[in-house]
C-alpha cells in the first residue's frame, strides 16, 4: 500500500503532521490566553520594545476612522514606510511605500498611489478586511526594512525573512523565506514564496522548497539557493530564543528580517507556525522536538538562560557537511 | 500528558459503554425494532355468534374470551352487537363476555374481534396449579376398566410427565376394549379428554383442559382442546388426541375448564364461527398504537413521546452529530479544507429544504453571483460592512426573483427558498469572500468546493432513512459518536493530504 508505506517513511523521519502539531504542541505548550500577544502585532511590538528586542520602528498607529486624518502628520516626517494591519494574517493588507513622487506615493513595486487610495486602504484595514475573522483592526505605520544585498541573488522583489521555530526557548528549526514573482513580494510559502532550510549551527542555507517540492534554484533568478551564510546568525538565534521568555508561548514561530543598517529585527510572532519548514530543512520537526523535550525532561523544568539554550540547539541540530560559499 | 490521554480514553470507553448499553437494552429488553421496516404479524381473530332468538324472551349470551395475560399483546378488542348490553367479567383465570337484551327477534349475530401480536408482550407469569386431587368416585365396570388401563400405565411410566402421556396413548388405542368401554360411542376430543382426566384423577394427578385457537390464516376454525398439568415448576401441555406434548407457539389459550365456550339463554340453534387473519404492521406503528392505548412499550421515555412537531424537529437535530462527525473525519483524517468548521453541516441542513441537486445549483449560482458583485464593489472601493450589506440585499433579491420566475414557469414549490437556506447562503458568501480576501481566489475556490462536497456527503448521510430512524429510536448512539469524537481529539496521525504534501521528504530518502 502506497499510503501505509508513505506513512511509515514519514514517521521514521520524524515528520510532524497538522493533527500532531495542533494536539501535542500548540494545545500543550501555547496557552490560549497568550494568543492575543502574538495575534496583535501592536502588542507584540510594544512588548518587544520593552524587553529590548529589536523591531522595526513604529511611526504611528491608527485605530479609528477619524484617526486617518492624522496619517499625513505621521508620514510627513518619513519618506518611506510600511502600512500593515495589526491583526493581519499571511502578509495580506501590507502596503509598502518606498518613495514619494510629488503629492503621490510610490509603492515598492513602482506603482503610484494617491493619498485617497492610501486612506481607503487604511479604512479597509480598520473595518477588518484583513484581520482574522473580520474583526475591527488597527493600522500600523512603521519603518520600512531594507533588504541586505546578500539575498538579492536569490529573491525577487520584497524582503526575505527568516522563520525560526522555537520550542520552550530552544530553536529547533530555521528557514529563509524568499519572495518570488508569484508570491508578489510576500514571504509566505502558501502564496508561492520559497523556503530555504538553514543549518542551525552556522546559518548556512541548505536546499529549498517551493509548493511542497524540493528545489535547488530560485525559480525567478535561477541562482542556487544553497551555501549562503546568513549574517549575524548568532544574533538571530538569540533573538528568537528570547521571544519565548517574552511571550511564554512554548511552541512559537519567530519571523525575523535582516535590515541592511540595523541587522536582524523581529518582525512578528506566530503561535501556529506552518509545517513546510520540514521540507525546506529536509528533516522532521517531531524528531527535533523530541530531542529538546528529552532535554527538558532531564532538566526537570528548570529554566536555562537563552544563550545556553541556543548553544544546545546549535550542537544538536548542526547539519554535517555544510559548505558555505565564499561571498565576494 | 499520559494521564490526560488515559482519562480521555476512559471517558470514551464510558461513553461507548453507556451508549452501546442503552442500545442493547432497547433491542434485547424492550424489543425495539432495529429498522423502521421491521414488520410484525398482527393476528385478527373474528368470532361470530349466531342464534335464533325466542320471541318475547330476554336473551343472554355468555361466551369466553381470551384472558388478558395470554402471552400476547392485545392491540384492539371489540364487542359488536346491536341493541345488546355488553359486560365482561373475569373468573378463575377466564374472561367471559355477556351480551344481554330484553327482547330480540329472528336470527341474531354477535361479533367479537381481537387483534393480537407477539411483540412487546409481557413475559407470561406462571401461576402455580394444584399437584394433588381427590380421586373421583367411580364404581362398577368403569372402575374395572379404569383399573385395567391404569395397570400397564403405571408399569410403563417413570414420573408424572410420562404417566400422563402414557395415559393419553392408552385412551387413544380405540381397539382396546377397556378404552372403548370408558369412551362409549363418543370419540370426540372432549370425551377423550374426559376419560384421560378420569384415569389421571384416579391416580390423584390433576389436569385441566385448555381450549386453544391456532393463529394461522383460516376461515372456520374449531378451538382445539389441550390438557395441562402443573408439575411444581411449570405447566405441561398435552394434546389428548395424539399425545403431542408442549403447546406450540402459535396457540392462543381462549379459555380453560370443562365449561362450554358459549351459553345462550333465550335462544336456540346457536353456532359460532372463528376466523383468523394475518395482517402486517410495522413495529413502530405497533408501538405507537400501544402507546395510544396507554399500554407500556418502548415509547415511554423515548423521543417518540414528544408531540409530533417537536419529534419532527428532533429527527433533524439528532442527525447533526452525524454530519459533524463526517466533517471531523474529512478534516482530521483526510485533511480536506472547509469554510469554517461546521458550515458544511449547516449547508447540509439547508439542502433539506431545497433538495440536494437544486440546492447545489442554487448555492453555486448565487455564491458565484454574490462573489462577482462583491469583487465589483471592491473595485468601487466600498468598505467591508456596506459591501457585505449590499451583497446580502442582492442575494435576497436574486432569490425572490428566482422564486417568482419559477412560479411563473410553473416549477412551483421546489423553487421557494426557506428562511434557513437563505441565512446559510448569505453566511457562505460572507465567509467565501473573507477567504478570498485573505488567501486568494484559487484557495477560496478549493475551500468552496471542499465545503460543497462535504455538505452534499453529510446531507446524504443525514437524510438516510435507516440511519435517521436508528438515531431517533436509539439516542444512545449519540454517546457512541461522542466517544469516537473524544478519541479523535487525541488522534495524532497524518492526514491523507499530508502524505501527498510531504512526499518530497520521502522521495529524497530513496537516493
Amino acid at each position: 500500500m502506497f499510503w501505509s508505506k508513505t506513512r511509515k517513511a514519514l514517521r521514521a523521519r520524524g515528520v510532524m503532521g497538522i493533527n500532531q502539531r495542533n494536539g501535542d504542541y500548540i494545545l500543550r505548550y501555547n496557552k490560549r490566553s497568550l494568543y492575543p500577544l502574538v495575534d496583535d502585532k501592536l502588542k507584540t511590538k510594544k512588548m518587544a520594545i520593552e524587553a529590548g528586542i529589536r523591531v522595526p520602528d513604529l511611526y504611528g498607529s491608527i485605530a479609528t476612522e477619524q484617526g486617518i486624518s492624522t496619517l499625513r502628520k505621521v508620514v510627513d516626517t518619513h519618506r518611506d514606510f510600511v502600512i500593515k494591519p495589526a491583526q493581519g494574517a499571511g502578509g495580506d493588507g501590507i502596503m509598502v511605500i518606498a518613495d514619494r513622487f510629488e503629492h503621490y506615493f510610490r509603492s515598492a513595486s513602482g506603482r503610484i498611489i494617491t493619498q485617497d487610495e492610501l486612506e481607503h486602504h487604511i479604512s479597509g484595514i480598520l473595518s477588518g478586511i484583513y484581520s482574522l475573522g473580520g474583526h475591527r483592526d488597527q493600522a500600523l505605520i512603521e519603518y520600512r526594512v531594507r533588504s541586505t544585498e546578500l539575498f538579492n541573488r536569490i529573491s525577487y522583489e520584497g524582503v526575505p525573512d527568516i522563520r525560526i521555530i522555537v520550542l520552550k526557548g530552544y530553536p529547533v528549526a530555521a528557514m529563509l523565506r524568499l519572495p518570488t514573482r508569484q508570491s508578489q513580494g510576500k514571504a509566505n510559502l502558501h502564496q508561492g514564496a520559497i523556503g530555504v532550510g538553514l543549518d542551525l549551527s552556522s546559518g548556512v542555507t541548505l536546499g529549498g522548497t517551493w509548493h511542497n517540492q524540493r528545489i535547488e534554484r530560485h525559480p525567478d533568478t535561477a541562482n542556487a539557493v544553497a551555501g549562503l551564510t546568513v549574517p549575524d546568525w548568532e544574533d538571530c538565534l538569540a533573538l528568537a530564543a528570547r521571544c519565548y521568555d517574552l511571550t511564554g508561548l512554548g511552541y512559537l514561530g519567530v519571523d525575523l528580517v535582516m535590515d541592511r543598517d540595523h541587522g536582524p529585527m523581529m518582525l512578528e510572532l506566530n503561535a501556529r507556525p506552518g509545517l513546510n519548514i520540514q521540507i525546506a530543512m529536509d528533516d522532521g520537526l517531531l524528531r527535533r522536538c523530541g530531542i529538546v523535550e528529552k532535554r527538558l525532561e532531564a532538566l526537570k523544568g528548570e529554566d536555562r538562560p537563552a544563550a545556553e539554550r541556543v548553544e544546545f540547539s546549535k550542537q544538536q541540530f548542526a547539519v554535517a557537511g555544510v559548505v558555505p560559499l565564499e561571498t565576494e | 500528558m499520559g494521564s490526560v490521554k488515559f482519562q480521555a480514553r476512559l471517558l470514551a470507553l464510558m461513553l461507548l459503554l453507556l451508549g452501546a448499553g442503552s442500545i442493547l437494552y432497547q433491542v434485547f429488553v424492550q424489543h425495539v425494532p432495529l429498522s423502521q421496516d421491521e414488520k410484525d404479524p398482527v393476528w385478527v381473530i373474528d368470532a361470530q355468534v349466531g342464534f335464533a332468538a325466542r320471541p318475547n324472551k330476554p336473551v343472554k349470551v355468555r361466551m369466553f374470551v381470551p384472558p388478558l395475560g395470554s402471552g400476547f399483546t392485545t392491540l384492539n378488542e371489540s364487542f359488536i352487537s346491536n341493541n345488546y348490553g355488553v359486560n365482561v367479567n373475569e373468573e378463575k383465570g377466564n374472561r367471559q363476555v355477556t351480551w344481554s337484551s330484553r327482547r330480540a327477534e329472528g336470527r341474531q349475530y354477535l361479533y367479537y374481534r381481537l387483534m393480537l401480536t407477539h411483540r412487546y408482550a409481557p413475559a407470561l407469569e406462571v401461576e402455580p396449579g394444584p399437584q394433588f386431587r381427590q380421586a373421583p368416585n367411580v364404581e362398577g365396570p368403569e372402575r374395572l376398566a379404569a383399573e385395567a388401563l391404569l395397570e400397564p400405565i403405571r408399569q410403563h411410566s417413570a414420573d408424572v410427565e410420562t404417566f400422563i402421556s402414557e395415559t393419553i396413548k392408552r385412551v387413544n388405542e380405540l381397539e382396546n376394549d377397556n378404552a372403548q368401554l370408558l369412551l362409549g360411542s363418543d370419540v370426540s376430543a372432549l370425551n377423550r379428554a374426559r376419560v384421560v382426566d378420569l384415569l389421571l384423577g384416579l391416580s390423584h394427578i390433576p389436569v385441566e383442559p385448555v381450549h386453544t385457537l391456532r393463529l394461522a390464516e383460516s376461515q372456520e376454525q374449531e378451538p382445539e382442546l389441550w390438557l395441562r398439568s402443573y408439575n411444581g415448576r411449570e405447566w405441561l401441555y398435552y394434546n389428548p388426541v395424539n399425545g403431542q406434548q408442549g403447546l406450540p407457539e402459535d396457540r392462543l389459550v381462549w379459555w380453560r375448564g370443562w365449561e362450554p365456550l358459549m351459553k345462550v339463554d333465550g335462544g336456540k340453534s346457536a353456532d359460532m364461527v372463528f376466523s383468523v387473519h394475518r395482517n402486517e404492521m410495522s413495529a413502530l406503528q405497533l408501538a405507537q398504537t400501544l402507546r395510544l392505548k396507554d399500554a407500556s412499550s418502548f415509547i415511554d421515555f423515548s423521543l417518540y413521546e414528544l408531540p409530533l412537531p417537536a419529534q419532527q424537529l428532533y429527527r433533524t437535530l439528532i442527525m447533526i452529530p452525524f454530519g459533524v462527525i463526517l466533517v471531523l473525519l474529512m478534516r482530521s483524517l483526510v485533511g480536506m479544507e472547509t469554510l469554517g468548521t461546521f458550515t458544511p453541516v449547516l449547508i447540509a441542513l439547508a439542502f433539506r429544504e431545497t433538495q440536494v441537486i437544486y440546492g447545489v445549483l442554487l448555492f453555486v449560482f448565487i455564491t458565484a453571483l454574490g462573489l462577482s458583485l462583491r469583487s465589483y464593489l471592491e473595485h468601487l472601493k466600498l468598505q467591508l460592512l456596506p459591501r457585505l450589506s449590499v451583497v446580502l440585499t442582492f442575494v435576497v433579491m436574486v432569490m425572490a426573483l428566482m422564486s417568482l420566475i419559477g412560479y411563473k414557469l410553473g416549477i412551483g414549490s421546489g423553487l421557494s427558498v426557506g428562511l434557513f437556506p437563505m441565512v446559510v447562503l448569505t453566511m457562505v458568501i460572507e465567509r467565501t469572500s473573507i477567504v478570498w480576501e485573505e488567501r486568494g481566489g484559487s484557495q477560496s475556490l478549493k475551500v468552496g468546493l471542499g465545503t460543497l462536497f462535504v455538505a452534499v456527503l453529510s446531507h446524504l448521510l443525514m437524510v438516510w432513512q435507516p440511519l435517521s430512524y436508528f438515531a431517533f429510536t436509539f439516542p444512545g448512539v449519540l454517546l457512541c459518536l461522542a466517544a469516537f469524537m473524544v478519541l479523535m481529539g487525541h488522534y495524532r496521525g497524518y492526514r491523507l493530504t499530508e502524505l501527498v504534501r510531504f512526499r518530497a521528504m520521502v522521495d529524497g530518502d530513496k537516493h
